[in-house]
Parts: structure tokens; C-alpha cells; sequence
């Protein structure tokens, strides 16, 4: 058997390191909606971070931004965030999604 | 490495036995829940450790499902750790065996064989482990307290070599062995800290840290999935030698060999073979001693590993025999033949038009007598030289 795939886990098991690369696969592909941060409704509590499933909250000092590359658009953080500073918007209002 | 210390002899059941075996090896975590035949290593390890013989953390659990997930989560967390069921425990703990195997977690696990649901049948046979054989565990049969004792400490070994990081699942015959006293060597602590210093000598396996922002086993989707599953069979393969290596090297420290993956009696002139596992191996060795005085050529395997499933010991010693009679202590739903026979059949190509005749017996609780082996020996004998046979023997069902 001639092996042409390249690993993806340094490890025997499926490690992943979230400060590299936190998962296995892009699942930002699946998203239908993004999350829109109004940056003068944010007082940077963090609960959006806090409860955001696959943890893709990064902290930008004063403010979150979601990873796009992992946001899988479930809407937790815009349902949590206590300001509504968070809205939902759909992937087709966008060029680069 | 020189011998071992002559141990202490103490004569206990096999599930003391298992809870000293676990003793000696010195886990960091053990969690387990009470289901007969095993509730007493639970119950003995709680009592080392109110004693202060143990200094690991016992989790008292609310049932074998957490069991598995304590343990698991300690292993992750670079811990060695330890755990017992049997049955029904084994059945309601299915989702985290496969987590674990999965993790690569290397727990041990000791599990007392008895019959599993669907009939209340509070007795010995091997359905728990059989029933389990896809989970990715390394799934080892032991024959007498002493080896439980002994493939406990080896399993340790096996488990957290970085070769292979896979938990490994120690059986016995339940009510067989779970309660008979024999004589056990209890070897000094010290000699199987010497015997797994090895382990500490490799380099650490990646484990769980606060603060470190990583997972295992999460989202392994399509080729994160394949490639787990490729190195997890890899892993498999690598276990059959791997478990030969460890016995030499048990052997000769503490002078008890068992032969590794499978034990062969008398095979080498043999020209039919028996095979067997567990508790029954013991009586299969007197028939075979008695009818090689009346002139037949008989051997005997003792299957030890039975996953990964030791093809090419197998097939080395069982090369050039003119037929070979298996004795089940469960079935196969969906074939016709007992699990280990079926997966002998699977060598069929190996061996060429071989007579293999399969034998169901011992279920539960039901005894396998040296007259049930001779009648084995018997038809076995008759079929290798041509004779019509029967496929499948349900033997106590002829009785």
C-alpha cells in the first residue's frame, strides 16, 4: 500500500492544538450566517467568548472577533451578547464568504 | 536486568488477584463500579486504599459508564490508571470503551467474563469480552489466578508503550476464577517499579494541561477520521509482537513465560490440534497428556490475545495439521461456527482444506469436562483421517 496522505495529528491519537490550528477541518465551509460586531454596543464582557461551542472567540484587547475559518454560524454569541451587539448576517451578503 | 525477589505467596481468588495485580502497578486513578463476578476488586482495591497500601485517587462512580469516563479522562491527563467490570457493566460502559480506544488512552481494565443480557444469565461464559471485540481494545485471555496477577503488570507495559497507546482489556472466566483461591505469587513492588521503568524512559505522551488550549479525539471528520483509524489498526498489528516481547522480557525477570500471544502444548509433533482459552486450557492439558498415551497425536493452543487476533502465530503452528477442533465459551449471532473458530476460518487460505470443527460449550456456567475435551479429541482425530464430520457441536446440547 503506498501511503500518499499527509498527516494531519503529529500524534498517534487526535490531538489538536487550538493555538495552531484548533481543529481537524475548516468548519467555517458550513456556515450559512456570520456574526456582525457593533463595536460601539461592546463593552468587551466576553460572554460571547464564553459560550461560543467551538471556542473560535479571539480575544482582540477590547473587543471579539470570531474565526472565520472555524465559526460554524450557529448564532450563540449574538443570542448571548446582553448589548445586542452581535447580528446574525447571512453568508450571501457577503463577497469574501 | 537481573531476576525479581522472591515474591510473597499468598493464596486468593482471581479478583483479589486482580486488585493486587493493580496494586503493584501503582495507578494514579482508579474508578470503579460493583457488578458480580468483579465486585470484588472493587471492593479490595477501596480497602488497600483505606488502608494506605494504594495512594491512588478512587472515584466511586454511579455506574460503569462513568467508570470509563473517569478513567479515561485520567489517562488523557497523562495518569496511569485502572478500572474492573464484567457483563452488563461492560455493556452500559460501550460507548466509552470505543471513546477510549479511540483517544488512544492506554487504560487497563480487568473484566471478569460472564454472560451478557438479553437472558438474566448470571453466570460464566465469554460474551462480554466476545461482544466487544470491535471497540479497539487489546483483548488478553488468562487461564489461572497467577496469570492474571502476572498479564496485568504486562498489560501496563504493553498499554503505555509509545508504540502502541491502547487500553488493554485483561479477561477471566467469572465464577471460574473470580472466586477460586490458588496460590499467587505477590511479587515486591519495588521489582515491578523495575520492570515498568521503561515506560518512564520514553518520551511523555501528549496529555491534557490546564491552560493549553488543545483537544483529542474532537472533530475527526474525514481524513482526521481515516487517518485515526489507519494508525489505530497500524497500532493493532504492532501489539502481536509487541505482546511476545513482553513475555520474553516478564520471563526472564520474573521466571514465568506464558508464550505471548498464544501458548502451545505438545503441537510441535502434533498432527491435530485442540484449541482453546481460559480456565479450560487446564483441563484440555490433562485430556491431551491422557489421549497422547493411547497413540493420538494431539496439541493444544491456549489463544491468549485474542484482539488483535495472532494470525500469524497461528498460522506458523497450525501449518501442516490435518484438522483442528476449537472450543467456544460463547457464540457468534450471525454465524453458525463459535467466535474464535470463525475467525480461524478467516485463515482458511493459509492452511489450505484443513477439517476446522467448531465446539460450543461452557456456556453459562455449564462445566467444559475432560470427557466433553476427549469426545473433541475424539472427532477430531476421525476427521483427520477423512472421515465425514460435523461443522458446529453444540455439546451440551447433544447431552
Amino acid at each position: 500500500m503506498v501511503i500518499k496522505h499527509k498527516n494531519i495529528f503529529k500524534t498517534q491519537s487526535a490531538w489538536s492544538n487550538a493555538d495552531e490550528k484548533m481543529l481537524c477541518l475548516d468548519t467555517g465551509s458550513w456556515r450559512t450566517s456570520r456574526p456582525v460586531l457593533d463595536k460601539d454596543k461592546c463593552n468587551y464582557c466576553g460572554l460571547c467568548a464564553l459560550f461560543c461551542p467551538p471556542q473560535c472567540m479571539n480575544d482582540m484587547g477590547d473587543h471579539y472577533e470570531a474565526n472565520l475559518d472555524f465559526c460554524k454560524g450557529c448564532g450563540i454569541c449574538a443570542n448571548e451578547c446582553p448589548r445586542k451587539a452581535i447580528t446574525m448576517v447571512p453568508e450571501g451578503e457577503f463577497t469574501d464568504g | 536486568m537481573v531476576s525479581a525477589q522472591k515474591g510473597q505467596v499468598r493464596v486468593i481468588t482471581g479478583n483479589a488477584t486482580g486488585a493486587y495485580g493493580a496494586m503493584l502497578c501503582r495507578p494514579d486513578v482508579i474508578a470503579a463500579y460493583p457488578i458480580t463476578p468483579q465486585s470484588e476488586i472493587a471492593e479490595q482495591l477501596a480497602q488497600f486504599k483505606a488502608d494506605g497500601v494504594i495512594d491512588s485517587e478512587f472515584v466511586e462512580v454511579e455506574g460503569e459508564n462513568s467508570a470509563m469516563n473517569v478513567v479515561l479522562a485520567a489517562s488523557v491527563a497523562g495518569g496511569r490508571v485502572f478500572t474492573a467490570t464484567s457483563s452488563y457493566g461492560l455493556v452500559f460502559m460501550y460507548d466509552a470503551l470505543q471513546e477510549t480506544s479511540g483517544f488512544r488512552a492506554p487504560v487497563v481494565m480487568v473484566n471478569a467474563n460472564r454472560e451478557t443480557p438479553g437472558i438474566h444469565a448470571v453466570s460464566s461464559g465469554q460474551q462480554d469480552m466476545i461482544s466487544a471485540r470491535d471497540a479497539g481494545w487489546v483483548q488478553i485471555i488468562t487461564e489461572n489466578d497467577q496469570e492474571i496477577l502476572d498479564q496485568i503488570i504486562m498489560a501496563y507495559m504493553l498499554a503505555e508503550d509509545n508504540d502502541i497507546l491502547l487500553p488493554v482489556m485483561v479477561n477471566y472466566d467469572g465464577f471460574y476464577l473470580s472466586y477460586l483461591a490458588e496460590a499467587v505469587e505477590i511479587y515486591q513492588i519495588e521489582d515491578v517499579d523495575k520492570f515498568l521503568a521503561p515506560l518512564k524512559k520514553q518520551s511523555p505522551r501528549q496529555k491534557l494541561v490546564p491552560g493549553v488550549s488543545q483537544g483529542c479525539g474532537t472533530h475527526g471528520m474525514e481524513m482526521g477520521y481515516v487517518e485515526a483509524r489507519y494508525k489505530h489498526t497500524q497500532a493493532m498489528e504492532r501489539v502481536k509482537n509487541k505482546v511476545d516481547e513482553i513475555d520474553k522480557k516478564f520471563g526472564d525477570y520474573f521466571g514465568r513465560y506464558y508464550g505471548g500471544q498464544i501458548e502451545e502444548y505438545r503441537t510441535d509433533d502434533a498432527d491435530i490440534i485442540i484449541i482453546a482459552s481460559g480456565s479450560a486450557t487446564g483441563t484440555a492439558r490433562t485430556v491431551i497428556d491422557a489421549k497422547r498415551e493411547q497413540g493420538i497425536k494431539v496439541g493444544l493452543i491456549k489463544l491468549r490475545l485474542f484482539r488483535p487476533f495472532p494470525a500469524e502465530r497461528l498460522i506458523q503452528a497450525l501449518k501442516g495439521k490435518k484438522a483442528i477442533g476449537v472450543i467456544d465459551r460463547s457464540i457468534c449471532f450471525g454465524w453458525k461456527y463459535g467466535p474464535i473458530c470463525m475467525e480461524l476460518k478467516v485463515l482458511t487460505q493459509e492452511l489450505g482444506s484443513v477439517p476446522i470443527l467448531s465446539y460450543i460449550d461452557g456456556l453459562a456456567n455449564l462445566d467444559i469436562t475432560i470427557p466433553h475435551i476427549g469426545r473433541v479429541v475424539d472427532e477430531v482425530n476421525e476427521a483427520a483421517k477423512g472421515k465425514p464430520y460435523q461443522d458446529v457441536t453444540w455439546i451440551p446440547m447433544e447431552e
